[in-house]
């Protein structure tokens, strides 16, 4: 390794950007004792220190606090005697230790290599686990609903233009509800189908709007209607699609609870 | 500063903190807490991690005290590498939970104007001096450094977000840390 490659691996490093493999590969230069190296890191981190030195700002007291509390309890690691052992004293340790850093390197070699494809693995884990924590949210939703009592379920019938047609709807009037239909036309184009919740003698309040597939199966999900509690009525009809504050066209489907 | 006045201090009171000495290690944290929470922040913004990794940063430094090698480099910047190290892996940590890139400091570590707080262990000439050596580095290379000192990238990420060859990065890292320290030691002997 050149002297200007030792400094870019030494300036990397005392910055904190170094990648994986050099990584591995300056530390075990430094673990050598090579002079350069060690020479080249101690001066940027010097610098660095001084630049971090630029912006100093007043940890919260609380920290001071707790730390003094916490080292109260516990002495500094390894000072079970209170005589200081000789720094250069040889030990036995630094030969047990050299074995250990041996080991410890070739594993962190390794360790390197494979590390940055877990790190994507990890990004891809974290991305599913997200979609799969979303849509448990929405099926709890309907599980609470359904487990509720107090939700009502609403049996809706065909009308005259779609006779075989059925719906259900399960309201719930804190937790909205959940509506699916079958039997159905195909939505025609420009259209929507419209699902109304109408409460005693109010006016049909629009609980949205939906289309149905191929089979004529369409779905919706409620939110809760505000000022609307107990629903008497749910009624479905065709109108201009996106909905319309109320209702125009012909009745699909109808049925009261 | 590291190399203006507290050097001998902070080093007299690692070995008593080695020791135990709960006086010198409250006498330490004074001294550097503020450098090591300021970098911290720049580096994380949220001060509540901020403060977590300031102690656990604090929290090393009485169980390691005993690691510390003055061969290495001065107190301050074992302290300071330390805690940049940790408060990039929590960034870094963050990252990877929450998947979201933390806004891009878009303001030069030259031109920030919180107002500074005051550190008995830095001197304000000495401060000034490293300003306006950042201010002298070529943009490039200014940026190269703040990317990876204060926003956590590593070098890989910054040649990518540069849109410049890896080995471009690498090597204006080096060449801004080498033009910061040479008009540092320049100027301070020109100061004196």
């Amino acid at each position: 390794m050149n002297r200007e490659e030792i400094g870019d691996l030494a300036a990397a490093y005392a910055l904190g950007g170094l990648d994986g493999a050099d990584r591995a590969r300056f530390e075990a230069l430094l673990r050598t004792g090579d002079a350069e190296a060690l020479a080249a890191l101690r001066d940027f981190e010097g610098t660095l220190t001084d630049l971090a030195a630029v912006t100093p700002e007043a940890p919260p007291p609380a920290v001071k606090a707790a730390l003094m509390e916490r080292i109260v309890a516990a002495p500094p690691a390894a000072r079970a005697g209170a005589r200081p052992r000789a720094r250069r004293g040889r030990a036995i340790w630094p030969a047990v230790l050299s074995g250990a850093m041996a080991a410890g390197i070739a594993a962190i070699v390794v360790g390197w290599s494979v590390s940055s494809t877990y790190e994507k693995r990890l990004d891809a884990l974290a991305n599913d686990a997200e979609q799969l924590k979303a849509e448990l949210r929405s099926q709890q939703t309907v599980i609470a609903i359904l487990r509720d009592p107090a939700t009502q379920v609403v049996a809706l019938a065909g009308q005259a233009s779609a006779p075989t047609a059925r719906a259900r709807m399960m309201w719930h009037e804190k937790a909205g509800g959940v509506f699916v239909a079958t039997g159905l036309p195909a939505t025609p184009a420009g259209k929507a189908y419209q699902l109304w919740a109408i409460a005693g003698s109010n006016a049909p309040v629009s609980a949205g709007v939906f289309n149905v597939d191929a089979s004529g199966v369409g779905s919706l999900s409620v939110r809760p209607l505000p000022g609307v509690s107990t629903v008497n009525a749910f009624a479905v009809t065709l109108e201009p699609a996106g909905g319309l504050p109320a209702p125009s066209g012909e009745m699909y489907l109808l049925g009261k609870s | 500063m590291s190399s203006a006045g507290t050097g001998s201090e902070t080093g007299a009171l690692i070995t008593r903190i080695a020791a135990g000495d709960r006086d010198a290690f409250s006498r330490f944290y004074d001294l550097l807490a503020p450098t090591a929470f300021g970098l911290i922040r720049r580096v994380l913004r949220d001060p509540e991690a901020a403060a977590e990794v300031l102690q656990e940063v604090f929290w090393q430094v009485w169980r390691e005290a005993r690691q510390y090698d003055p061969e290495r480099g001065s107190p301050e910047a074992w302290l300071v590498m330390r805690a940049k190290t940790r408060a990039i892996d929590r960034l870094r940590s963050v990252r990877r939970r929450d998947r979201t890139f933390v806004a891009p400091v878009d303001e030069s570590v030259a031109t920030r104007d919180d107002g500074p707080v005051e550190n008995p262990a830095v001197v304000a000439e000495d401060r000034q001096l490293v300003q306006t050596a950042l201010a002298q580095l070529p943009e490039p290379q200014r940026r190269v450094i703040e990317m990876a000192f204060f926003e956590g990238l590593t070098q890989s990420e910054i040649a990518i977000r540069l849109r410049e060859p890896l080995g471009t990065v690498k090597t204006r890292a080096r060449l801004g840390l080498e033009r910061l320290r040479s008009t540092l030691r320049g100027e301070r002997m020109s100061a004196t």
